[in-house]
């Protein structure tokens, strides 16, 4: 095998020719825009060789919409820098094999011939646009950098509907909100009439609700420019809903090819099989644990000899050891990389389905329900600014919560939503402005973080760390070690963890010590700061059911906060849904997700995934907590508000009665005991609220 | 039920991951880090065994005065006095290397210290300790110095406590902003919760987090201090004649530069070696550490 390196600079004869502006005219070419074959990229870390890539063949067609979907260290983001020619120089990758992207190879390309291509065909949109946008000058000199004029700017700028675009040129990064800046990345992108834009993760960093308008987004511009999409996702289901075509990517291998709905419908891979079941839908069962993808994902620096997949696989044998398996045909335009597919289920995953015992019922909810933490009127303001520019930003605005012993309750929302502020609350990190917060045994609850490595003190090792809480007991040191242990393996970790220091774990293992060191002397209330969202899909499936079960043995109360329905159904005997720092529906878990009340809760229903299917019920983002609305704070957003709602303030109110399931929308209540419940899908397209997202 | 899943966990031997820490380290670091590095160490090393290098004693004449470099067994010749300056110019970088050490040592103590509390405690204590710390810092270091040493007369001793009064403001900022930086971070939260005290979360969960920044300043701050130790001691702020200081025995010999040019060059030539060769190693350092 050759040895190139990607930053040779020996263009040969051959010298790059961007792709001529014919290409992109419509005029059926069946000729792809990329061609990927027999791609390998590797780079020194530490001493060790990461394979990132291992033998990778993929084409793009014009116009198309690519999924590439893959867990961390899969290579998804390395192929996406490879076809960009912007993989970093230092440490100097390996690569080989070809990767043309409109007529250039941008493996043997070099620095400028590479640059050429990005100058007229490519664009890109990256995770953070916040990180990407230069904060020192105006939108408009970075977009008319791109555009090339002013006009042109500001025509970019409405079609990817930026409001009142001639202002916004105006504006300072900073003073967007994060939809707003990812649109105005996205006009950048396409910006000059590219053939192609990759988009690396562009919804991970936005809530729920602005990251389904930014899909539909991709859909419009590929709809009306004629542009191919790679849209890199962890997410399975964020690529389901607008790709074209989907390659799951796994361990630098591709491990199934196929369109989209075929794909998502009826995956044939066994790890595309594993990673749809262990993705949260509404329909999931509640009663049992998530089916899950045993093991973790593979490390880049040493993968197994011969399928990846194989030491996470049902299906293994003794031939996947073997070699490599290569795509093969199973359906027109459908490839899947598996020796064993005649063993392999055809058909589609029943996401709902469980085969677990279910869980025990819960030990806590028996006892007579005890509240466990009583919430009661509770402000939150954090002063913003100071002078004349000084401003309150207002967290929490009056929340009354119960939460009793034994029980969980999901708080869910947006980012802003004043969620965190009373997790944090709670747990005593800060101090309330008005209100109380009573518990029950006095116990000081504990909390497990969204970030576990940074959680964790990265010089101490994790036997220190959760031994900490033992101090006060009064152990021996062998006593204390042999606690620390019991906690590890309660989390489903081997001892050897307790003397290693959290940079030598991977991300799932430390958000189990966390979990190990909150639950060493198990608490009243275990508080949960989203400890999902920053894990690969199947291993948060993993330490959902881990939650599930460490409640159940050891009698912990829950609350478990989460912008994702889906997730805090799973978690959650009650959901509690927030919106700028009230509560505005609350109950049943089963009840609330199968008959929300609230317009909110239903637009947050809404944004659950689903196959082809981008259901955009919400226009605008989050309304700003520096300035929240009169009245009912989600009436500027709502397709229901009625003049009222802007003066009259909306309380939680029974709904049909009730005592658990209350809501804060006068106007809905009235129409369900007017009619009876409309249903969830009756309006589509609806134009009340514009964008409230600017500051 | 136990969760069933066999967990690899990626923790590699202690020894290798230091080893191939350490070579990691070496391999960021420049051919001009290396340069220093090895100067640096030679230099230490003549200072550790100057005792048995030095052929004369360097307090005694042993010679006729102004011998030329290289002839009648002086290396680099004889001063106006007669004295080896080989051996002068070796006990004057022995002299040279304790002192900026010790005084880097008590500005490390010191203005350690005050960042710890400062960082640590917060509120008005930082605010006083702070502003203390910028009075200090607003006052030009060499005169506040100079001004010590006049007050409590010309010694060696005198000196240093002189420049070490002065010197710790800087490491007190640092260790105050490393403090605040990491106290910031998601992890002390979590300590707080898991009952760690406040001594516990000051000296386990955040000191050790500052100790690369302060070493690393530290290390740069080595040929600073020799250059200045160097400038007090030029100025007759030193030992007294004859103990061997570098910078006097570059101002005595000054007079000397046309004629016996050797007499104020030699010792100059050391200094200017020392704090070339610490710069470049701190230089060294701190490409070893950063990247980490």
């Amino acid at each position: 095998m050759t040895r190139v390196a990607a930053s040779d600079r020996s263009v040969d004869e051959q010298t790059p020719t961007p792709a001529p502006a014919a290409d992109r005219s419509g005029a059926a070419r069946v000729a792809p825009l990329v061609s990927v074959e027999d791609l390998h990229v590797s780079f020194i870390r530490g001493g060790r060789t990461v394979n990132a890539l291992r033998g990778v063949d993929l084409e793009v067609q014009p116009g198309e919409i690519l999924g590439l979907v893959g867990e961390s260290g899969s290579g998804k983001s390395v192929l996406g820098l490879t076809l960009l020619g912007l993989l970093p120089d230092r440490p100097a990758p390996t690569v080989t094999g070809r990767a043309v992207v409109c007529g250039t190879d941008m493996v043997t390309a070099g620095a400028e011939g590479t640059r050429l291509v990005r100058k007229t065909s490519l664009g890109a949109i990256f995770q953070d646009p916040m990180t990407s946008l230069n904060p020192t000058m105006r939108i408009g000199a970075q977009v008319v950098e791109a555009a090339g004029s002013t006009t042109e700017a500001i025509r970019l700028l409405d079609a990817v509907g930026v409001p009142d675009p001639t202002r916004r040129l105006k504006s300072y990064p900073h003073e967007l909100s994060g939809g707003l800046r990812q649109r105005v990345m996205i006009a950048m992108a396409v910006a000059g009439g590219p053939s192609l834009v990759i988009a690396d993760e562009p919804t991970t960093a936005l809530d729920v609700t602005v990251q389904a308008q930014i899909l539909e987004l991709l859909g419009t511009l590929r709809d009306e420019l004629g542009t191919s999409f790679i849209l890199v996702t962890h997410d399975l289901g964020v690529a389901a809903q607008v790709a074209d075509r989907i390659a799951v990517l796994y361990g630098g291998r591709l491990a199934e090819v196929g369109p989209s709905a075929e794909l998502f419908g009826a995956p044939r891979h066994p790890y595309s099989r594993g990673l749809l079941r262990s993705r949260l839908v509404l329909a999931t069962d509640r009663s049992r644990p998530i089916r899950t993808l045993p093991g973790e994902p593979p490390d880049p620096r040493q993968h197994p000899p011969g399928c990846p997949f194989a030491p996470r696989c049902d299906h293994y044998a003794a031939e996947c050891d073997a070699a490599l398996p290569v795509l093969e045909e199973t359906g027109p335009g459908h490839q899947a990389a598996c020796l064993r597919l005649d063993q392999v289920t055809e058909g589609p995953v029943v996401v709902a389905e469980g085969t677990a015992p279910p869980w025990p019922p819960v030990a806590g909810i028996g006892r007579g329900n005890a509240p466990a933490v009583l919430v009661h009127g509770v402000h939150k303001r954090f002063p913003i600014g100071s002078g004349l520019k000084k401003k309150q930003l207002q967290a929490l605005r009056g929340v009354d919560l119960a939460l009793n012993e034994g029980e969980a309750v999901a708080l869910v929302g947006e980012s802003g939503c004043g969620k965190s502020t009373l997790l944090r609350s709670i747990a005593g990190l800060q101090p309330v402005d008005e209100g109380s917060i009573e518990f029950g045994k006095g116990a000081r609850p504990q909390m497990v973080f969204q970030d576990a490595g940074a959680s964790l003190t990265p010089w101490l090792t994790v036997g220190e760390q959760i031994g900490e809480r033992l101090r006060s007991e009064g152990l021996s040191r062998r006593q204390r070690g042999e606690r620390v242990t019991e906690a590890l393996s309660l989390v489903g970790l081997p001892h050897e963890v307790a003397s290693a220091k959290p940079a030598q774990l991977s991300g799932g293992q430390r958000q189990r010590v966390g979990l190990a060191r909150a639950t060493v002397v198990p608490p009243e209330v275990l508080l949960c700061d989203e400890p999902t969202s920053a894990l690969d899909v199947s291993l948060a499936a993993t330490v959902l059911n881990l939650i599930g079960r460490l409640r159940r043995e050891l009698g912990v109360a829950i609350l478990f906060v989460t912008h994702d329905l889906a997730a805090a159904r799973m978690v959650g005997d009650r959901i509690a849904v927030m919106y700028l720092g009230r509560i505005v529906e609350i109950g049943d878990a089963d009840g609330l997700c199968s008959s929300p009340v609230h317009p909110y809760t239903r637009a947050l229903l809404d944004t659950v995934p689903e196959v082809g299917r981008v259901h955009v019920r919400l226009k605008g983002e989050p309304a700003n907590p520096l300035d929240p609305p009169d009245g009912c704070p989600f009436h500027p957003r709502c397709t229901r508000a009625e003049a009222s709602c802007a003066t009259t303030p909306a309380t939680l109110q029974p709904v049909d009665g009730s005592s658990v399931r209350l809501a804060a929308c006068p106007v809905a209540l009235a129409a369900r005991t007017g009619a009876d419940d409309t249903g969830a899908d009756d309006t589509g397209a609806d134009d009340a609220g514009d964008d409230h997202g600017g500051r | 039920m136990a969760v069933a899943e066999a967990f690899v966990p990626t923790v590699p031997r202690r020894g290798t991951a230091r080893l191939t820490g350490a070579s990691r380290a070496l391999g960021r670091t420049t051919v001009a880090d290396k340069i220093g590095l090895g100067l640096l160490a030679v230099l230490v090393l003549a200072a550790i065994f100057a005792p048995l290098i030095a052929p004369y004693n360097p307090i005694t004449p042993s010679g006729l005065p102004f011998t030329s470099p290289l002839s009648g067994g002086h290396l680099m010749g004889t001063d106006e006095v007669g004295f080896d300056i080989f051996s002068r110019c070796l006990f004057g970088l022995r002299n040279s290397l304790i002192s900026a050490l010790v005084v880097v040592a008590s500005g490390v103590v010191i203005g350690g210290t005050i960042g710890l509390v400062a960082g640590v405690v917060g509120g008005w204590v930082d605010t006083v300790l702070m502003r203390i710390t910028d009075l200090f810092l607003a006052l030009p270091g060499p005169v506040l110095a100079i001004a010590f040493v006049a007050a409590l007369g010309p010694s060696g001793f005198h000196t240093l406590v002189a420049v070490a009064i002065v010197w710790w403001p800087f490491y007190a900022r640092i260790m105050r902003g490393e403090i605040r930086a990491l106290a910031a971070r998601p992890h002390l939260e979590a300590a707080r919760l898991a009952g760690a005290g406040g001594f516990r979360r000051a000296f386990r969960h955040l000191l050790p987090g500052a100790v690369p920044a302060i070493v690393i300043t530290a290390s740069l701050d080595v040929g600073n201090l020799v250059l200045t130790l160097a400038g007090l001691s030029f100025l007759g702020l030193g030992a007294p004649a004859p103990a061997p200081e570098l910078g006097a025995m570059a101002a005595r010999g000054l007079q000397y530069l046309l004629q016996e040019w050797w007499v104020p060059v030699m010792p100059a030539l050391v200094v200017f070696l020392l704090t070339m060769a610490s710069n470049l190693s701190g230089d060294g350092l701190n490409n070893a550490t950063s990247g980490r």
